[in-house]
């Protein structure tokens, strides 16, 4: 089976294994029509698996034995069944006539699914017939209760047997991506409402089918568990080197039939009339076209898929790739089939990659479980060996060690899924993320992967362009990233000399954050014995004395003017400029300066990127970097004629941003795996000010809404910097009281940082609004 | 027969594992505990920073053994566990009436 990643095709005994079914099939074929005889009005019938000829050494022979309610079929049953009985087959067997076999499918999904493959095997072919049109009109008739419940139990059976692809003991015919699904795709075609399995798909479950029926043979039971003991015998049955070779084998099987089957069952929700995923009302084709809400540039939703807006031309946009995903991930739905196939045709990414690859990728990264997903897409569309080179050493590799329960690339993945919830505890969430899914690259080379990791973790991200001292840091942090777990269980905590120790192997904080963050998500992603509270407890004992010994450091500082800038200033008049991509801003220093440009950006549909804010003599100089989320461009005139009249008090930005709010889309609620936002309070080196830092995922606003809630508090903000990687804004604001000088009393800061996180979260505490009120009395 | 249970510090485990296998112990039971002792309320000083302590993390480790070879055994944990601060654990032998191997459902000495 030729894979996503090019796996070579593995040809062997696969053809003698389909042909022993088939042989199987036929001599029970033949065994039955002699035990039924010439009798009239009746018609044995093959379903489930049987039905499907696909007969191995343990499975149940299904039966049906059909009648037309003629004398003596009791008797004609017992001489049928007894000599199966006493062959020792296992006998699966019910006798009905053909209306009362349909009833019994209109009851119970399961029947119904056996039936959807009834095959004739002796007797009167006309009640075969009868029975087979009958049931698939039925399954037709019944479509969106059948596969709502078919839906169901697929999930069921994933709760109860978890991934093929990524046990290490996996039930071939339960788990997801297993046998069972095989089939429940043949179901939803049958229904349909979707096509049926491709060659991939079709492919994959042969090659399980193959490994059932090996297992069978090895054993000699009909148990479909496929356990640690067995593995090396079945791999050489099935002419494979040896266990993990298998189990790698599996694994690509396995994705391919959950990922078609994912397909298979959205195009089926999608079918049904006046619904979509997600519960959101289907777009309405009337005079206006399908109604499309944009999500990224050149990316919209569409009836509840992603798909490209119409100016999308993937073929001259490399980035095109992940920023769809990325924006799949960030609403929660999937990319649509014409959708994918088009961004095959999108050219590879340049090296170094453009920021808006390394942005995108962050992004997709930060939206933790929904991130699993569209990753899983990618690597089925065979678009992630291009994306990440090395990435298909590590790609279905299984792990044996008792206490991981992924594949390598599945706990890369999850790992930094994990890591999504953790990027508010570091000062740089989008190396975190990245080390996060880099961390166990090394495990696809020989040798000990903390060491080969670390050097393919250099060559990974210095193709993605991230700069000089970003990338020693990721590579360090994938060196050390077992440093933390290992010293806070075999070291003594207590001894000064371990915490002197993994201060020095770190060296400062920015790299102890990102250990300690990178511990707790590869420790959860590795499996439930991995991880718990009381390793949990051992790691933060010892960061928490690394800490110690490495001393605070100190925050960013915003960075000096250039020569442009300075001149700007020293003009001594309010002025704004936008050149492409930069707006700055120039005005006397004055509370709500920031902010309030930050509000005339906003109300353009201007994202901040980053921003800068310093003051030059008596005036403040803030320079933007905003992006256009979608749509056309801005008129360069007419914002900074808005930022003017800002500036001279002629326009009411709130007003403004009301009015803009109310044209676009109302946002959807939270996303469940945004980690909420944090706020701390701390003091500059000089103590001149207060430094209140502000972690938060990114939104329209966010600078507008953060500025405002310190301008409520009194404060005055003095300089700032702000930075979003990915999708996570982080944020520095120096600010001072009405006085002048930085805030001390314990009560204030703990208010302002209340405030600020209210003004993020959205909620609104008539008491937070109260205390507000009384902090600008303050002298 | 005796049962001698012992919680020591998690770094401690390796050390203490390595001595028991070398005196001959076949097997144990290695759990993750948390508790405190003597040091309860204790708040750690590091290097001028205070943390309040309420749990400490331990490990919890069980043998069984033979009566004559208990007071060895305990020794062999104290001497392997100890480094004289606070919070080195404790060690603990209680009698033991009937084991059992669940495999081949041998009693008494021969099931250890």
């Amino acid at each position: 089976m030729g894979g996503p990643c090019g796996e070579p095709a593995r040809a062997g005994r696969l053809a003698s294994f389909a042909a022993d079914r088939a042989r199987r099939t036929a001599s029970a074929d033949r065994w039955l029509a002699s035990l039924l005889g010439g009798e009239p009005g009746v018609a044995l019938v093959a379903v489930g698996g049987y039905g499907r000829r696909e007969l191995v050494p343990g499975s149940d022979l299904d039966v049906l034995l059909l009648h037309t309610a003629r004398q003596g079929i009791a008797a004609l049953a017992d001489r049928i069944w007894y000599p199966i009985w006493d062959s020792g087959t296992r006998l699966d067997h019910a006798v009905r006539r053909p209306a009362d076999a349909r009833e019994v499918a209109r009851r119970d999904v399961r029947v119904a699914l056996g039936l959807l493959h009834a095959r004739h095997v002796a007797g009167d072919p006309g009640l075969t017939g009868e029975l087979r049109s009958g049931a698939l009109a039925d399954w037709r008739a019944a479509a969106g209760t059948r596969l709502a419940e078919l839906h169901a139990l697929h999930k069921e059976r994933t709760a109860r047997s978890g991934e093929l692809a990524f046990l290490l003991e996996p039930d071939l015919k339960e788990a997801r991506g297993g046998l069972r699904d095989a089939e429940a795709i043949h179901a939803v075609a049958a229904a349909w409402v979707a096509p049926g399995p491709g060659p991939r798909a079709r492919a994959a479950q042969e090659a399980i089918l193959d490994a059932r029926h090996a297992l069978h043979e090895v054993t000699g039971r009909s148990s479909d568990r496929l356990v640690l003991q067995e593995q090396d015998e079945v791999a050489r049955v099935l002419g494979l080197a040896h266990a993990d070779a298998l189990l790698s084998h599996l694994a690509g099987a396995g994705r391919t039939i959950a990922y078609a089957l994912d397909h298979s069952l959205r195009a089926a929700q999608r079918s049904r009339p006046g619904a979509s995923p997600g519960g959101r009302p289907r777009g309405g084709r009337g005079r206006g076209g399908p109604q499309r809400r944009p999500l990224a540039d050149g990316v919209v939703e569409q009836d509840g898929e992603v798909v490209l807006a119409r100016p999308a031309d993937p073929a001259a946009d490399p980035v095109l790739v992940l920023r769809a995903a990325a924006a799949a991930a960030e609403a929660g739905l999937a990319l649509a089939p014409r959708t994918l196939a088009r961004l095959g045709q999108c050219p590879p990414l340049p090296v170094p990659w453009p920021s808006g690859a390394r942005d995108a990728l962050v992004t997709l990264l930060g939206t933790g479980q929904a991130a699993i997903g569209a990753w899983e897409t990618l690597d089925q569309e065979g678009m992630l060996c291009d994306l990440i080179p090395g990435w298909d050493r590590v790609r279905n590799r299984p792990q044996r060690n008792p206490l991981h329960i992924f594949t390598v690339d599945r706990h890369l993945v999850e790992t930094a899924a994990r890591a999504a919830a953790l990027t508010r505890d570091v000062a740089r969430p989008d190396l975190l993320l990245i080390a996060a899914l880099l961390h166990d690259i090394g495990k696809g080379w020989p040798g000990d992967h903390r060491v080969t990791g670390e050097v393919v973790t250099r060559q990974i991200t210095r193709r993605m362009g991230l700069a000089a001292e970003d990338t020693e840091l990721v590579a360090r942090a994938v060196r050390h990233h077992l440093l933390l777990p290992h010293m806070a269980t075999r070291r003594d905590l207590d001894d000064p000399q371990t915490a002197a120790q993994v201060a020095a192997a770190v060296g400062g904080r920015p790299l102890l954050e990102l250990l300690h963050a990178l511990a707790i998500a590869d420790g959860q992603a590795t499996g439930p014995a991995a991880w718990n509270d009381w390793k949990a407890g051992l790691v933060a004992g010892l960061v928490r004395r690394v800490e110690a010994v490495l001393g605070g450091g100190p925050p960013p500082v915003p960075l000096p003017l250039r020569p442009g800038q300075a001149a700007l200033a020293e003009a001594g008049q309010p002025a704004a400029m936008v050149t492409g991509s930069e707006v700055t801003v120039v005005a006397p220093d004055r509370p709500g300066l920031l902010w309030q440009a930050a509000g005339v950006l906003a109300a353009h549909r201007l994202a901040v990127r980053s921003a800068n804010a310093t003051t030059h003599g008596a005036m403040a100089v803030t320079s933007f970097t905003v992006a256009q989320p979608y749509g056309e461009p801005p008129d360069a005139a007419l914002v900074t004629s808005d930022l003017r009249r800002a500036l001279a008090g002629d326009l009411d930005v709130a007003e403004l941003l009301k009015r803009q709010g109310l044209r676009t889309p109302p946002q959807r609620a939270r996303p469940p795996w945004l980690a909420p936002p944090k706020v701390t309070l701390a003091d500059d080196a000089s103590r001149a000010a207060t430094v209140v830092e502000v972690r938060a995922h990114n939104a329209p606003g966010l600078l507008w809404r953060i500025g405002r809630a310190l301008g409520d508090c009194g404060l005055d903000v003095r300089a700032a910097r702000v930075e979003t990687l990915g999708v996570e804004a982080v944020d520095v604001f120096y600010v001072v009281g009405a006085d002048g000088r930085p805030v001390t009393d314990a009560a204030t800061r703990g208010l302002i940082a209340a405030q600020v996180l209210s003004a993020l979260t959205g909620a609104s505490h008539p008491a937070d609004v109260r205390q507000a009120g009384d902090l600008r009395r303050m002298p | 027969m005796k049962l001698i249970t012992a919680v020591i510090k998690p770094f401690k485990l390796d050390e203490v594992k390595s001595a028991l296998q070398a005196f001959g112990v076949q097997g144990m039971t290695v759990s993750e505990a948390s508790g405190y002792g003597r040091q309860r309320g204790h708040t750690e000083v590091y290097r001028g920073a205070e943390y309040q302590v309420d749990l400490v993390p331990k490990v919890r480790l069980e043998v069984l053994c033979d009566d004559e070879d208990a007071d060895d055994l305990i020794g062999v944990v104290v001497k392997s566990a100890q480094t004289g601060r606070i919070g080195d654990g404790k060690v603990w032998c209680a009698p033991v009436d009937t084991v059992v191997r669940v495999r081949t459902g041998e009693r008494g000495p021969g099931a250890l």
